[in-house]
């Protein structure tokens, strides 16, 4: 079976209901455009949401109603090729973050983002996904992560931290209540996570551990869309966290990884997890408000919050990370459209790991720019590594001076000294 | 006619806020169903708009058109509209008679030519020379090929223009006809109903001034903003004909009651027109609100249609049970298709190969 050949059964395979129910919707309103920051800072029609779904849609037309079979049989609809696959290939990764922006905005309520998450299922099939998300995927999948850190990093950061905070990083333990997983890019550029949460949850007096096969939560699969992929890489998590018996499974600051873990999991392996899995943000704030996470002193710099899409939009997680800033931070602005609306970074979704897709992400990071611009901040914090290492990259190439700190280790500044 | 005043500047002349004027362009927009943000474009080329020449004729009509235009609103910004453009020839409303009315009217056609819109209330006798309705010694059906030579467009409004009305009942002693049967070479624009509505006639109007063309019509040349529903789908007593709640006579309970009016005739379900919802009289209210039925002055030979008291037709049981079949039918063809949809669907989860890491290399 040639590649074009497995993309297009992909596709036929991936079309469900829901799909059909949208393309059938679809008013051609347009309304998805002006929701999408790759057309709002480009004004390039062709990066219209909707439109970046069209070989998709003409399957459906020809696989599944009566017209579009009609007309594929007499030769009045052309049959999706290569050519247009790989001419589509940046429009359905190189400018789309998975936001699930265009989602929000659609007024018949189509989930567009969820048919280009499936649309990428056809798109690697047939062999037309970056290289730059094809290596961090056979990275993630050969080497146990995206961006190449293994045990024996882990294992470095977590002597380390002991040494530092002369507090103990439980690894490998049975019968802990909660599982620790982190993103690649905490281990390899942000490893200050480890003391923090570690003083954290001493301080509140959480049962935690690590697990030393399944400390990575990036997904790759997902992002360059492969369930196949993704599902192997979630099994490892998985097994890990039913082998070590903990109640729950947390997931790190990493929006891709938290969409894995917490909504498509359980449809990736095929069954329900016999644990639960909760964001460190929402553990975070659960601690607060029983009273276990205390701190102490407060930031008095301008700062404000990015919502990490992954989070608001599909997790609906929006009141937490305020609840926690509130806690430290007297001069916290809301930046313009923040909340459910927040726009992306314009590094998701392996976006960033997509080296042709840089000018690209940087040129429309004059959205996040222009929303600085609106509350000039001293500080940005966000709850998501992969946002992070996205802000600092279009700060820098923007030439603003604004620092970037995730909201864990903000916290864990602030500790109250009697539990540091 | 000034050709240098620009509407907006007349208006401030007469008193007619900017407020005012954009609270009027918002409610066109609306109306005519046009984009929200069309608001501002519509105010912006209304303000502008140098006022077009307009020839109205009258032939075998009632001046129920024209007065339903003029006194039922009046004096309001529709109306003032109205004088925004320049009306060179109204047998009703101008000032000048004989002589010198047909002359401005034949210089409004020399000055204008091609660009003057042309409207026409009352229908056409055609029948023995056209010799039944004439003016200034001419037939209206030659004063009407006169004056579309040289229209930009036409406007035939009321029923009578529209579509024959009253004159062309049976047994039509005049040979009466609509412009539309008349004239084929020019864009015509049916606005019926009898009389039809005034903001059905200035919307038109502003269309027309706003976009330079006629608005987008139905099957039977009307605008499709006001006639693109029907009374029946809009009417305030629609959930009592839902609900099988039906006035028998005109003094029973249910007409107290207030309820659907589909059994004394009402033809609300047949008939195209805005009445229940932009309605008469500054929108007091309609006909069905005063308790009588439509009966369906807006839809061609309603004059010939059987009693206005004459239930519409249901559909009998035959139809029923054709109807039934036919769904029985669809609904098993569809089942079959949807099956071998879900067929397709399996096979290709039963074939899938199982992407791998080898799989993205090359």
């Amino acid at each position: 079976m040639s590649k074009l050949q497995r993309g297009i059964n992909s596709f036929i395979e991936q079309i469900d209901g829901p799909i059909a129910t949208f393309f059938t919707s679809c008013v051609h309103c347009g309304l998805c455009a002006d929701a999408c920051l790759f057309y709002t800072e480009t004004q390039d029609p062709k990066y219209t949401p909707i439109h970046k779904l069209l070989p998709l849609r003409r399957i459906w037309q020809q696989e599944y109603t009566f017209w579009g079979k009609l007309m594929f049989r007499l030769g009045l609809s052309k049959p999706v090729t290569d050519a247009e696959l790989a001419a589509w290939e940046p429009l359905v990764y190189d400018s789309c973050t998975l936001c699930g922006r265009c989602s929000l905005a659609c007024p018949v309520g189509n989930d567009i983002v969820y048919m280009v998450r499936k649309m990428r299922e056809g798109m690697v099939a047939s062999g037309h996904a970056p290289e730059g998300l094809k290596g961090a995927t056979q990275r993630a999948i050969g080497l146990g992560s995206p961006m190449g850190v293994n045990l024996n990093t882990v294992m470095t950061h977590i002597r380390n931290t002991e040494k530092e905070t002369g507090l103990s990083v439980p690894l490998d333990k049975e019968g802990a209540d909660y599982m620790m997983v982190l993103s690649s890019a905490e281990i390899a550029e942000y490893s200050e996570v480890f003391s923090a949460v570690t003083r954290i949850f001493h301080q509140a007096g959480v049962s935690w551990t690590m697990a030393s096969d399944g400390f990575e939560g990036t997904n790759s699969g997902i992002q360059i869309g492969s369930s196949d992929l993704a599902a192997e890489l979630l099994w490892r998590i998985v097994r890990a966290a039913e082998r070590l018996k903990v109640k729950y499974v947390i997931s790190p600051e990493c929006g891709h990884a938290y969409t894995a873990l917490r909504w498509e999991g359980p449809n990736l392996i095929g069954r329900p997890y016999n644990f639960q899995v909760i964001h460190i943000t929402e553990l975070l704030d659960q601690l607060r408000s029983e009273g276990r996470l205390r701190t102490e002193g407060l930031d008095e710099t301008r700062m404000t919050f990015h919502d990490p899409c992954q989070m608001v939009r599909r997790g609906g997680v929006v009141e937490q990370p305020r609840n926690l800033l509130h806690m430290v931070a007297p001069n916290f602005v809301e930046m313009p459209d923040s909340g459910i609306q927040n726009w992306c970074c314009g590094g998701g979704g392996g976006v960033s790991a997509n080296e042709r897709a840089e000018p690209l992400r940087l040129k429309v990071f004059s959205r996040k720019k222009a929303q600085l611009d609106a509350i000039g901040v001293d500080t940005i914090v966000t709850a998501c590594s992969n946002c992070r290492s996205m802000l600092l990259d279009g700060l820098e190439h923007n030439n603003m001076s604004v620092n970037v700190v995730g909201l864990t280790e903000l916290i864990a500044e602030h500790l109250a000294p009697a539990a540091k | 006619m000034k050709d240098h005043d620009t509407l907006e500047h007349r208006l401030t002349e007469q008193g007619i806020s900017r407020r005012a004027f954009l609270k009027f362009c918002a409610a066109m927009a609306s109306l005519m169903a046009l984009p929200p943000g069309s608001a501002t474009a519509v105010a912006a080329a209304l303000a502008q708009a140098k006022r077009p020449s307009v020839i109205w004729l009258s032939f075998q009509e009632c001046t129920g058109c024209t007065e339903s235009l003029t006194r039922s609103h009046s004096p309001t910004l529709e109306s003032l509209i109205f004088d925004m453009i320049s009306l060179d020839y109204h047998h009703t409303l101008q000032a000048a008679s004989g002589f010198a009315a047909e002359k401005s009217r034949d210089d409004a056609m020399k000055a204008y030519y091609g660009k003057y819109l042309l409207l026409v209330d009352g229908s056409i006798p055609t029948k023995d020379g056209g010799v039944y309705s004439t003016i200034a010694g001419r037939s209206n059906l030659d004063l009407l090929q006169e004056a579309a030579k040289g229209a930009a467009a036409i406007v035939a409004v009321g029923t009578c223009a529209a579509f024959g009305g009253i004159p062309m009942a049976k047994p039509n002693p005049t040979g009466a006809m609509a412009v539309s049967d008349l004239i084929k070479d020019k864009p015509i624009i049916n606005i019926s109903g009898c009389p039809p509505i005034p903001v059905v006639i200035t919307g038109v109007l502003a269309h027309y001034l706003t976009f330079g063309e006629l608005p987008a019509l139905d099957e039977l040349g009307r605008p499709k903003a006001f006639y693109g529903e029907t009374i029946h789908d809009r009417c305030y007593r629609r959930p009592f004909y839902d609900q099988g709640k039906f006035a028998k006579t005109f003094d029973d309970e249910g007409a107290r009651n207030g309820w659907c009016l589909y059994e004394l005739g009402c033809k609300g379900p047949t008939t195209h027109n805005a009445c229940a919802t932009t309605k008469w009289n500054g929108g007091t209210g309609f006909p069905i609100e005063a308790g009588h039925g439509c009966i369906g002055c807006s839809e061609p030979n309603f004059w010939d249609a059987g009693s206005f008291y004459t239930p519409l037709p249901a559909p009998t049981a035959e139809v029923t049970t054709v109807a039934g079949i036919a769904a029985v039918a669809g609904a098993g063809a569809a089942v079959a298709l949807s099956a071998l949809d879900r067929a397709k669907k399996k096979h290709m989860q039963q074939t899938h190969e199982k992407l791998t890491v080898k799989d993205l290399h090359d």
